[in-house]
């Protein structure tokens, strides 16, 4: 375990901003201290988080509060919405899929120059067009640049030189090889923009909570931000990389789930809420990540997350009569009617058939009844044919997620013939209408559900007991006697004879300075291989050298079990 | 983001802990780099362009293409199996109309492997073709399909397992047989006596570029294929043509894969050969993918792409231009050498050798010419390594005559085979029987 992140007597706090409400805890090694949850302000995201920790600290000694995990909407919301810098993006491309496919942002310039897949400079950079772009930035007003070359991975000459002319003018300059060492164009202009165009709103807002952590006496605390990955960054290295905290909110949820409740075997996890149900995924307990990265506003990252996925089913999912049958969701327009809506929703369905008894019960029967009548059947059927077909909907996104994670592309015989597959038994229902599915979902499913009795604030309680994850990938050619690992931009000499032992030791070693230098102490137990290959290159029958690919992560868990006491009362902050 | 006009499935296996030897070009890097390509281009990023995994190749489904002798074991290891498995994938893909078209980039190659399987030749056991054309036969209505070989090598395995099959029409491009391996594919080969024209043979001479190839593309193989009028087109996407291929002599390019491939338009494409594998695989790939995919691969092109160095001389197009026309004649003119005849049997004897595994077979082919069905053939086979076997085949639309002589033939306890084997296509029966 990361010994800084458990001394004895540090308390944590975590706090997660949702779309609607915002948690917070207080946590005392593991026990629970105290609970808050309030509205979230999303135009005044700081007023909400002060709102909590003031209730939070109340007698309390701020003093022994050794860290702080935030979880926020900060930088998702910013994208979404759009109200984010411009940024000039410089593109260097070379033989491929054509670089204009990629355009983002006003200012999207394709600089002539190239690299070969193994980062040989296969055709220079264009000085000329290069300044021409810049210039064209300059006029624009552009002082935030994203410049990211093809295959900078393996060699980032590219963008160094590329970004050498602007750097007089940037405020903010990001290069895609220092995001993430893995291969995907597309993915890292997409992750670089990102990271520019939130990078002062990161900034302004860190400098905001710092004055307020300051006036709550919580100064000498750690501050960590949550990753959708379920892992935490230190706030100055998450600073220089907004974008890894986009989309945190799901894996706050499932780090909870995985802090209150011990979680050994296969297991889906099934947060439902009232729009959408979210999936998650535990192999032998452990959350899985998406294979190469969340995607935000329709457009893919290299940001890693764990993998979740989600559907149009929740308790207010709109129930409507099509000629092929019943449907319910994927809309949802407005709360059920038991709850003042206008038009039936699926909680109205269970209130009817007397499996909930959910706000005003005599409202649901009235606005279902009405719905059947004008279809000429039964309300109670009605409700029946709703209820199987939200069940439907879940089991077929459940299974078909099963599905794909166990029909990943595998590159060895090895793989196929050895192969492990996911098969969860057990299925945990958590959210708001969860014990009213769990029986729906028992007989639909085959599985055993379970209903954890959860804190409403366990994404807070994830969030507070997450520790930091991280990953590096090391490139090495024993013939090019040329090693790297570009999101440290460490690139040494190597000899002949260095070995695909000697690279996991160095990814390793790398990987834990790079974590000491944050302030995070690594065990080797808790870092991951999850590469590791060589392959001979033979060029015209003789053994050249060995190409080396070895990727490691520090994997997301959790730092401790928390049992929450029922003695710890929920403050609803106003 | 780049959305594909016509969905694409990708199977892509490059078996990276398998290789014939550590310096075989048949190696574990042999992919790599395509693979490092497709991950900066995200060619899974685009919507309609998916990657599968391959199915493994049960025995039956190796027994409905191949006689192996003494077992399957003896010639057939799980790389075989898995490679056969990603083409049989690629298959169900677009069977099942998950994918409109499918691109099995697996290794290792099938294309030199022929009925009887002895060994590797040419770096090939099993052919992946063949196995997946006869999985698509047993799980579909379709039955007449169109092969083009677009490796450099001549598709000998391929031509030789549906050499009497008058439903496939197998077309090999390749470079001219008197300068390359395996030394056959002239146009004089042009199918068995009950299916003349169904083996179309190209030979292009060595230095051919994208101008010269993309002729014959146009102005016989479409012709063919447009007469033909096959149920499904496969490309056995060999990519040796390439320029920088180290062991052939061809002028193709990236752009010409591409642009073939938007003319062919394959439902489905086996990779075949191919080892220039840091210069040319990755562009060669890309632009196929891309083309099926119906997406742009205007921007594809290998780094030291110069077409002015690659361009055919005028007597190179010109002996194209007529052999053009040649080609068009073996199909709609074939004009074949009377065929060896003992009683109501066509016959055929040869020698067959493996290089990669040095076995050189004896092989004696009886084909019943019967009037009523495309009859049954036995094939007696001994090699340098075993005892005589007989391999047994009998056609779909057998009559109840022919049917009955191939099982007394397979199930005859006095001929002096080791073993027997079975490929009863139309009962669907495929097994062994061992004499003792
Ligand atoms: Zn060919
Ligand atoms: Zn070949
Ligand atoms: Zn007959």
């Amino acid at each position: 375990m990361q010994s800084t992140q458990n001394s004895k007597h540090g308390m944590r706090i975590g706090i997660d901003i949702g779309g609607t409400h915002s948690d917070g805890v207080l946590i005392d090694g593991t026990r629970l201290v105290a609970a808050a949850k309030a509205r979230t302000r999303h135009d005044d995201l700081l007023a909400s988080i002060n709102l909590l920790l003031t209730h939070l600290l109340a007698g309390q000694n701020a003093n022994w509060v050794q860290c702080i995990n935030l979880s926020s909407t900060l930088t998702t919301n910013a994208i979404i919405t759009g109200l984010v810098a411009p940024v000039g993006v410089l593109v260097s491309g070379g033989p491929g899929i054509a670089v204009e496919n990629y355009r983002i942002g006003s200012q999207f310039h394709h600089i002539p120059g190239s690299l070969s897949h193994v980062g040989e400079e296969t055709s220079p950079i264009d000085m000329d067009a290069l300044d021409a772009a810049l210039a064209t930035c300059q006029a624009d007003g552009i002082n935030h640049f994203a410049v990211i070359g093809k295959f900078s991975p393996r060699n980032p000459e590219h963008e160094l030189q590329m970004a050498e002319p602007a750097r007089p003018t940037a405020q903010v300059l990001c290069c895609g090889h220092q995001l993430s060492g893995r291969l995907n164009l597309g993915r890292r202009i997409n992750s670089t923009y990102f990271n520019a165009a939130v990078w002062d709103i990161a900034r302004s807002f860190a400098a905001a909570l710092k004055d307020s952590l300051h006036a709550f006496g919580l100064q000498h605390a750690e501050m960590n931000i949550l990753k959708a990955d379920g892992g935490t960054l230190p706030l100055a290295r998450a600073l220089e990389a907004p974008v890894q905290s986009i989309l945190s909110g799901p894996a706050a949820s499932v780090m909870g789930v995985l802090a209150t409740m011990p979680l050994q075997e296969d297991v889906v996890l099934l947060d439902i809420g009232g729009t959408t149900t979210d999936i998650a995924l535990f192999a032998g307990g452990q959350p899985l990540l998406e294979r190469e990265g969340i995607a935000i506003a329709g457009r893919p990252t290299l940001v890693r997350a764990l993998r979740v996925a989600s559907i149009g089913i929740g308790g207010d999912s709109y129930i409507h009569v099509e000629a092929d049958g019943v449907h319910c969701g994927p809309e949802r327009l407005g709360p059920c009617m038991a709850a003042g809506g206008d038009a039936p929703a699926l909680m109205d369905a269970f209130n009817v058939l007397g499996r909930a008894k959910f706000g005003d019960v005599a409202l649901s029967e009235k606005g279902m009844a009405t719905l059947a009548a004008q279809q000429g059947i039964d309300a109670k059927e009605l409700a029946q044919s709703a209820l199987s077909a939200a069940a439907t909907a879940i089991e077929t996104a459940l299974r078909g997620l099963i599905d794909e994670v166990n029909s990943k592309p595998v590159y060895t015989i090895h793989e196929i013939l050895e192969e492990r597959r996911i098969e969860p038994r057990q299925l945990v229902l958590i959210g708001g209408p969860a014990e009213v599915f769990q029986p729906l979902l028992q007989e639909k499913t085959d599985m055993e559900t379970l209903c954890p009795q959860l804190a409403s604030v366990t994404n807070a309680i994830g969030a507070a007991l997450c520790r930091s994850t991280s990953a590096l990938v090391l490139h090495a050619d024993t013939s090019r006697g040329w090693l790297y690992a570009p999101t440290l931009e460490v690139s040494k000499r190597i000899d002949r004879n260095f070995t695909l032992e000697d690279a996991v030791t160095e990814a390793k070693d790398l990987l834990k300075t790079d974590m000491a230098e944050a302030g995070i102490k690594l065990a080797d137990a808790d870092m991951q291989v999850t590469q590791a290959d060589s392959f001979n290159m033979v060029e015209r029958g003789y053994t050249m050298g060995k190409n080396i690919r070895v990727s490691v992560q520090v994997k997301p868990a959790v730092l401790g079990s928390t049992k929450p006491s029922s003695a710890v009362e929920v403050v609803h902050a106003k | 983001m780049l959305t594909a006009p016509t969905s694409l499935g990708i199977i892509f296996f490059p078996a990276y802990d398998w290789a014939i030897s550590p310096t075989h070009p048949e190696r574990e890097e042999r992919l790599l780099y395509t693979q490092d390509q497709f991950r900066e281009e995200g060619l899974f990023d685009i919507d309609g362009i998916n990657e599968y995994r391959p199915l493994r190749a049960e025995d039956t489904d190796i027994l409905r293409a191949h006689f192996c002798f003494p077992t399957i074991e003896a010639v057939c290891t799980e790389s075989h199996r898995i490679s056969a498995g990603g083409a049989i994938r690629a298959a169900q893909l677009v069977l099942k109309g998950e994918t409109q078209r499918a691109f099995a980039l697996v290794r290792p190659p099938g294309h030199h492997a022929m009925k009887v399987v002895h060994g590797n030749r040419g770096f090939c056991n099993i052919n992946i073709e063949a196995v997946m054309v006869e999985w698509i036969r047993a799980h579909s209505g379709i039955r007449r399909i169109a092969i083009v070989d677009t490796d450099c090598h001549h598709g000998d395995g391929t031509q030789d397992v549906y050499w009497h099959d008058p439903d496939v029409l197998f077309i090999s491009l390749h470079q001219d047989g008197r300068t390359l391996y395996p030394g056959s594919g002239f146009l004089h080969e042009n199918g068995g006596p009950k299916a003349a024209g169904r083996t179309i043979n190209i030979p292009l001479p060595p230095q051919t570029a994208d101008t010269g190839y993309l002729k014959v593309v146009e102005e016989a193989v479409l012709p063919i294929l447009e007469a033909f009028k096959p149920e499904m087109v496969i490309n056995s996407a060999g990519q040796d043509n390439h320029y920088s291929d180290p062991i052939t002599n061809m002028h193709f390019s990236a752009q010409g894969y591409a642009r073939l491939n938007e003319l062919l338009k394959p439902d489905i494409a086996v990779l075949e050969g191919g080892y220039s594998i840091k210069s040319a695989l990755p562009y060669v790939n890309l632009g196929i993918c891309l083309a099926m995919a119906g997406c742009d691969y205007s921007a594809v092109r290998e780094p030291d792409y110069a077409p002015s160095r690659l361009r055919e001389t005028p007597d190179t197009l010109a002996y194209i231009d007529e052999l053009c026309g040649q080609v068009r004649d073996a199909y709609f003119h074939p004009e074949m050498p009377p065929a060896k005849k003992e009683g109501h049997f066509f016959v055929r004897e040869r020698r067959v050798y493996y290089d990669t595994d040095n076995i050189i077979e004896k092989q004696r082919e009886k084909l019943k010419d019967c009037n009523n069905c495309q009859g049954y053939r036995l094939i007696q086979t001994e090699s340098s390594s075993i005892l005589p076997c007989l391999g047994v085949e009998l056609f779909h639309d057998s009559c109840p005559v022919c049917e009955s002589e191939a099982h007394a033939a397979f199930t005859d306890k006095h001929g002096n085979s080791l073993v027997a084997q079975l490929m009863d296509h139309k009962n669907r029966d495929y097994r062994y029987r061992n004499q003792n």
